[in-house]
């Protein structure tokens, strides 16, 4: 286990940030932490990174104590904060050269601004770097010394699309070159596309946890079917298999159901039975989405779709 | 195992090139003491530029410390940069000395353009050696960059990071005969003056400068600004904050005002009278 976590809580005064949380997280891959504002993810994440000490329970991240053995920890971990400036005299490079210069090791210089596309930034001063170049920088950072496990706190947030999707690019290198990542969004569609598993917070409690794929399987939210056929129709043999229909949408009939396979089915024995031919047939399973939706209630919720939705097809 | 100093010689580099690269750095740093020198030359002490130079560098010196250190402390801080060494293995003692590193360095730049060019314009003697002079002169620098990030780890945010420089800079200036010369200013401010650390310092100056006074003589102030810097620098290592969220240490904060006001105490009772204090050939 890289990191684990046993009744992990921290109060912030009267304020509980994390209720007692139980976490494990296997070497290799990309977790995210879901959720929305306010729910506990940044200061999950900033326990691990031994910024915060926990207020009781324990922690230890690839076998160490964050509070107690920090530097040595650091030594081995990747940190990209949210909040956060860099020098803004100083150019790329020298950036990225002064922060090498505090580990026992480092990549060149020239291979980390290759992988994050920097490297015709080099001589530029970090004040003239874009939002997406600055944060590409960050991430640089965080890998500059070949850390085992890379911790990003929201490093999409504020990019547009494009620079989304590059940094998304760096976050795959990462799992193919067999280091663990764990980063924190709001973006529920980064956290679908990228992430093997996903970990949704609210109020400082883990509500899901899963695979993106297992969670949306696992959803009690319905799925929705729209049939095409060559004729008229009688649904009843589907309603009598618990299928709710919904009324027309242009030449498709619309029904909901909680369980696609089994109306599926069903709708290949009425079409036998009543001899008609499928023109067409569409559905939609639960998203991640619904599957946040549904566990979040009514947290005060800022998860965003529109401004996460980059590359769908 | 890390080395505890691992990366000062970058980090010191880094911040150099920041100070150089940086426009208010460079008003801070060249251009206002050229306009103290412009006018305590041209318009306070016209007849006696000897007189002058001893407290302009100590004036020098003392808004380097407080202005120029602790406001980087606590911008450097409130923007996050100090967050981001935070998660690295860097120590706060490599911060805290490439910071004091970098003050020395532009502070030497600072007095050593204010020296050449009063030189050139003012033709100022100095009645000592030359090298003493720098020599407490850097003495003078290390006792006060350490009082700057003092109050660069007291000070919560950018708005209260000038209050508080201003609160300590200005008894340090009007007070100890750097402004305006000891023998000049009423016997109860003379008195005064034996608490606040910079009359240490213009004596110890104005020793050399003026009176061509050797080390052994000048003992006892340089002592004070010794034991000043060694105070500094060890509350220093204990109020370093890397975050505007981290609580201020106050038990740390109270130990060093006591321990410094003690220090002053002792040294006003026990200190024989400033030199300073009697006009130039009297």
């Amino acid at each position: 286990m890289i990191v684990q976590a046993h009744g992990l809580r921290k109060e912030y005064g009267d304020t509980v940030a994390l209720r007692s949380l139980d976490i494990e997280i296997e070497a290799g891959g990309i977790v995210g932490i879901l959720g929305p504002n306010g729910a506990g993810k940044t200061t999950f994440v900033e326990t691990l990174e031994g910024l915060r000490a926990p207020t009781s329970g324990s922690v230890t991240v690839l076998g160490m104590d964050p509070t107690t053995q920090g530097k040595a920890l650091r030594e081995r971990l990747g940190v990209q904060l949210q909040k956060t400036a860099l020098p803004k005299e100083l150019t790329v490079r020298e950036v990225l050269g002064l922060f090498a210069s505090f580990y026992a090791s480092a990549s060149p210089t020239n291979s980390i601004l290759e992988k994050v596309d920097l490297i015709s930034e080099a001589n530029q001063k970090t004040a003239t770097l874009s939002g997406g170049q600055q944060q590409r920088l960050v991430v640089a950072i965080a890998l500059s010394h070949d850390p085992e496990l890379v911790i990003l706190d929201e490093p999409t947030t504020g990019l547009d699309p494009k620079a989304r999707r590059d940094l998304h690019e760096v976050i795959r290198q990462l799992r193919e070159q067999g280091r663990t990542t764990l980063l924190t969004t709001h973006y529920i569609e980064e956290a679908e596309q990228l992430c093997d598993r996903v970990i949704m917070i609210r109020d400082g409690e883990i509500v899901a946890d899963g695979a993106p794929f297992d969670l949306v399987g696992r959803s009690s939210e319905s799925s929705t079917i729209w049939i095409h056929v060559d004729g008229p129709m009688d649904p009843a043999p589907l309603i009598a298999a618990g299928v709710l229909p919904l009324g027309q949408e242009g030449a498709h009939h619309k029904f909901v159901t909680t369980d696609p396979t089994a109306t599926i089915l069903a709708l290949g024995d009425m079409l036998r039975s009543q001899g008609l031919r499928l023109v067409d047939l569409r559905l939609r399973r639960p998203t991640l989405e619904d599957v946040y939706l549904e566990f979040m209630g009514d947290a005060p919720d800022d998860a965003t779709l529109e401004d996460g939705a980059e590359s769908s097809p | 195992m890390s080395h505890p100093l691992r990366g000062l010689g970058p980090l010191t580099r880094a911040y150099l090139l920041q100070s150089f690269r940086s426009r208010t750095a460079i008003l801070w740093n060249l251009v206002f003491p050229m306009v103290w020198l412009f006018l305590f030359g041209f318009i306070f002490y016209r007849d006696d530029a000897s007189l002058m130079m001893p407290g302009l560098f100590t004036i020098t010196l003392i808004s380097g410390a407080f202005f120029g250190v602790s406001y980087l402390m606590v911008s450097e801080r409130e923007a996050g940069i100090l967050r981001l060494y935070r998660v690295t293995p860097v120590s706060a003692l490599t911060v805290v000395l490439a910071n004091a590193i970098r003050a020395m360095a532009v502070l030497s730049i600072s007095v050593g353009a204010q020296a050449s060019v009063g030189w050139v314009l003012f033709r100022y003697e100095v009645a000592g050696s030359v090298t003493l002079t720098f020599f407490i002169m850097l003495i003078g620098a290390a006792a006060f960059v350490p009082l700057g990030m003092f109050v660069g780890s007291v000070a919560q945010d950018m708005r209260t990071a000038p209050a508080i420089s201003n609160l300590i800079f200005f008894p340090l200036v009007f007070a100890s005969g750097a402004a305006r010369p000891a023998f000049m200013l009423p016997d109860w401010m003379q008195a005064v003056m034996r608490i606040i650390p910079s009359s240490y310092l213009v004596e110890a100056m104005q020793g050399v400068m003026l009176r061509g006074h050797g080390l052994v003589e000048l003992a006892g102030p340089i002592t004070v600004l010794l034991l000043t810097l060694v105070v500094g620098a060890w509350f220093n290592s204990k109020m370093f904050r890397w975050e505007t969220s981290e609580p201020l240490n106050k038990r740390a904060m109270l130990t060093a005002i006591l321990v410094l006001t003690l220090l002053y105490v002792t040294a006003a009772l026990l200190a024989p009278d400033f030199e300073m204090v009697r006009p130039p050939g009297a």
